[in-house]
């Protein structure tokens, strides 16, 4: 079934490419507004070539990273004290709940004015997007963890060190990962729209700055090389998912 | 791990502290500490974003935005429910389309929608028809990807009692299929209104002159942290207001559902 799939969605991509770059070739178009998979590829291989394309990723790459590793840093500790303090998750469920809820791409001028338009600013802005999945997910992976395991440790004469390491902790893994998933998708926003917004480099910028330009086949190319990037950080972590969470593996 | 009664008190004024001190702080610290003016170029005080709502609300200027956002937000969403739950059923339900289409919806789904921005504003101009495309982009493939999670997920036994007694395939659909996919449509309308309301935001920071998103982003590149601060408080207010009353259909839809199903 699998090959099946395979083969079905190839050809459906090749004829959907192929359709366009014939319709364009017997039709009249208007560079400005339009473009073909033929001059996209054009621009791709330019792009890759020119090295300009390598640097915009690196730039956006780096932010990503860094607002990513924060937002793990900060959210999975927050996420576990909060399913094992009780206080703590009672004090800290709904203000987090409401950030969560809400659309803080809505500070992304303030972020941006107050922090500048360099590298730093982008990544609190993935930190601020991607946090909430992490501290959400572990929350609930705690909280989910099995009573039974937890009162066979306490029998044992075990501390609360073993109930981190040997209970919590592996019962919590498949939450994080299925958290990473969701804050990827978060954290790309929040890469693109600081680089849309303000800044002189960076995949989102060269999107935005083609688009101002009427150059289409340059922006198109920078569309795709974003799709194949977050397609892949997907899959890897849905790959990640099949392993430590085999239940949840059919989901998309 | 389950509540004593004795709990929900505590619970209620720990989470009641947890919202207020920080305003508080918020309010106090800025009129008891001497900030550099730098900072206070970018903050408000809490009494001060009131001020600034309060005038936005009279002078109308905050009624003329949220008409304009909340069209691009009614039409859009609009588009994605007729779009997104047909195709939704359709693939969850025939094999091979499912197959066809995919790489598409894999491929759509895993980029973020506003990369397409500003395609969308060169087609479609700085008028709120980019925006409603945008917000629609956004919210149909929670819509599509749950409506189709739902189908696949229906129940085969219940299928086969409706056809057993001579049900027709319409029959199931409707008996057994379209109410086993409810709470999942309902989860994927929760995801599609956050996905709308950030591209209505996004999309009014960009290319706009009008909406809640250009007057967040105005009055931030003007020094106006009052003014921004009150676009993003109605903001929150207003998706916080629609998620939690989708969630509460949700909850009421899958009240059999253990407590770990429901967290993703």
């Amino acid at each position: 079934m699998a090959a099946r799939r395979l083969v079905l969605g190839t050809l459906s991509v090749v004829a959907f490419v192929v359709t366009w770059q014939v319709v364009l070739s017997l039709i009249r178009w208007d560079p400005f507004f339009m473009t073909t998979p033929w001059l996209i590829a054009t621009a791709v291989r330019e792009q890759i070539l020119g090295g300009r394309l390598w640097h915009d990723m690196a730039v956006s790459a780096e932010a990503f990273a860094v607002g990513f590793a924060l937002a793990i840093v900060v959210g999975i500790p927050v996420g576990l004290v909060m399913g094992w303090r009780r206080r703590a998750a009672y004090a800290l469920d709904p203000l987090l709940s409401a950030l969560y809820a809400s659309p803080l791409i809505a500070l992304a001028p303030l972020v941006i004015i107050t922090a500048g338009v360099g590298m730093g600013a982008r990544a609190l802005l993935v930190f601020l997007l991607a946090v909430f999945p992490f501290v959400f997910n572990t929350y609930a992976g705690v909280r989910c963890t099995d009573q039974l395991l937890v009162s066979v440790v306490r029998s044992f004469g075990g501390t609360d060190r073993d109930l981190y390491l040997k209970v919590i902790l592996p019962s919590v893994v498949p939450y994080v990962v299925a958290a990473a998933r969701l804050a990827i998708g978060r954290g790309l926003i929040g890469v693109l729209v600081g680089e849309f917004y303000a800044a002189s480099e960076g995949l989102g910028f060269a999107i935005s700055r083609f688009g101002d330009t009427y150059r289409l086949p340059e922006m198109f190319s920078g569309i795709l090389v974003l799709a194949v990037v977050a397609v892949g950080l997907t899959s890897v972590v849905r790959r990640l998912e099949a392993v430590v969470a085999p239940w949840r593996a059919g989901q998309r | 791990m389950p509540l004593a009664r004795s709990d929900t008190r505590e619970r209620l004024l720990m989470g009641l502290a947890s919202l207020i001190v920080p305003l508080a702080l918020w309010e106090a610290i800025p009129r008891i500490v001497a900030l550099p003016r730098g900072i206070k170029l970018f903050l408000a005080t809490p009494s001060q974003i009131a001020v600034a709502l309060a005038g936005l609300l009279t002078s109308g200027e905050l009624q003329q935005h949220f008409t304009v956002s909340a069209l691009e937000f009614l039409i859009g969403l609009g588009l994605s429910i007729a779009v997104g739950l047909p195709l939704g059923m359709l693939l969850g339900s025939v094999r091979w389309l499912d197959d066809l289409f995919d790489p598409f919806v894999t491929a759509l789904n895993a980029t973020p929608r506003i990369v397409w921005l500003p395609l969308l504003i060169l087609w479609l101009g700085l008028g709120i028809w980019s925006k409603v495309m945008i917000v629609f982009l956004g919210a149909v493939f929670p819509l599509l990807v749950n409506t189709y999670e739902g189908v696949r997920n229906s129940d085969r036994v219940l299928a086969n009692v409706v056809r057993s007694f001579g049900g027709s395939g319409w029959q199931v659909t409707r008996i057994v299929v379209l109410p086993g996919a409810l709470p999942y449509v309902v989860a994927g309308l929760r995801l599609a209104i956050g996905r709308a309301i950030l591209g209505v935001v996004v999309g009014e920071f960009f290319g706009a002159s009008r909406g809640l998103g250009y007057m967040i982003a105005s009055a931030a590149s003007s020094y106006r942290p009052d003014v921004m601060f009150a676009g993003v408080l109605v903001l929150m207010a207003l998706s916080l207001a629609l998620t939690f009353s989708v969630q509460a259909v949700e909850a009421r839809l899958t009240r059999w559902r253990p407590e770990a199903a429901k967290t993703f």
